[in-house]
């Protein structure tokens, strides 16, 4: 679009705030505004809900593995309650939320599934998009896809490989389909070359996609693989 | 504005300070199934909200864990906590829920979560 000066004013016309709204979205602003009107929540309650929400990365997830990894003990404890493990690093999944109890989207009762040699974990949603958020920040575009949610399932080795994920026939590759109130991290398994390394040096490692079970820990590697975008041959028209 | 008929605050009041489903430990009653044992999902009619996978219906699996009580996701749906059920981790066999996943692939596995309407011995 062709800039147009005018005297005195900004050289840019500015910037629209939404391109678009999704039907989803208009959804959304629709019952929240009725529920506010309705009393069930404030607009300041709402404010503090999406400010919390900002603030909820994969961090604490990728420290609760390098410290299992570390600690036999530490591990015991996060495989059996990944709650009380998660306190150790800083999160309260019953008290941090401004809920003070969870959501529908976020029950207390995270698992943290152990990896071994010959067991591979991976999580998925199948129903909606049930995701530990409280420890792993928001989840992934590719995770709520209808496309990952129906294949992993089903053609768990062929998704996996897509992710750069290929593992001999002896191993186990075990889905879990979080569907009802757990909410499940993978615990993976400690790659060679981390020898004497830190806590620090340890949880660099430890990125979302392997935290999902998509990827393995590997001792060079500190970001998750960007995943690549096909535009759409027959794109649908938005009205 | 009339007052509303009841209490749309008494899951909040239940749960804070203990979580969901930690507050509904201990109300669901014995169990009836165990770790090890074999069951089968019951393919139950949908009725308005479940959390039933279509793809493990009619198909076994083993008990994995007991996992927690709670109110069963369809009664939740409308607010009745009246209920509460055992939940239980179920593996799978993928082989048993997709006959033709490739035998090379036989030991692969799939875990879920499914409460005790769901499931009987098989």
């Amino acid at each position: 679009m062709a800039e147009k000066k005018i005297e005195g004013e900004h050289l840019h016309p500015p910037a629209a705030m939404v391109d678009e709204v999704s039907e989803f979205e208009i959804l959304e602003i629709a019952v929240r505004e009725l529920a506010i009107e309705k009393g069930l929540f404030s607009a300041d309650d709402h404010r503090r809900w999406s400010d919390y929400m900002e603030t909820v990365g994969p961090l604490p997830a990728g420290r609760l593995v390098a410290k299992a990894w570390l600690d036999p003990e530490f591990k015991k404890l996060a495989v059996t309650d990944g709650i009380k493990a998660s306190l150790s690093v800083g999160i309260d999944w019953i008290n941090d939320m401004p809920s003070s109890f969870g959501t529908p989207s976020d029950y207390c009762n995270l698992r943290v599934l152990e990896d071994t040699p010959k067991l591979k974990h991976v999580v998925v949603c199948t129903l909606c998009s049930c995701y530990p958020r409280p420890i792993l920040g928001q989840s992934p575009e590719w995770y709520r896809t209808p496309n990952y949610r129906r294949r992993i399932v089903r053609w768990p080795r062929q998704v996996l490989s897509e992710f750069g994920l290929q593992l001999p026939e002896d191993v186990e590759v075990r889905v879990e389909d979080s569907n009802q109130k757990s909410r499940f991290i993978v615990l993976p398994v400690r790659p060679e070359g981390t020898e004497g390394w830190t806590e620090d040096q340890l949880a660099e490692i430890v990125t979302r996609d392997c935290l999902i079970g998509v990827a393995v820990p590997k001792p060079d590697k500190t970001a998750n693989d960007k995943r690549s975008v096909h535009p759409a041959i027959n794109p649908v028209e938005h009205h | 504005m009339s007052k509303p008929q009841f209490d749309r605050e008494h899951h909040v009041k239940k749960a804070t300070g203990i979580g969901d489903p930690q507050c509904f430990k201990g109300e669901a009653g014995t169990a009836k199934f165990k770790v090890g044992d074999k069951v089968r999902v019951k393919d139950l009619a949908d009725i308005f909200y479940n959390r039933c996978q279509v793809y493990t219906r009619g198909v076994e699996a083993t008990v994995a864990e007991l996992v927690y009580e709670s109110p069963p996701a369809e009664d939740e749906a409308w607010d009745n906590c009246d209920n509460p059920e055992w939940f239980y981790s179920l593996i799978f066999k993928q082989k048993d829920l997709w006959p033709d996943y490739p035998d090379t692939f036989a030991n692969d596995t799939l875990e879920t979560e499914l409460s005790e309407r769901w499931l009987e011995l098989a």
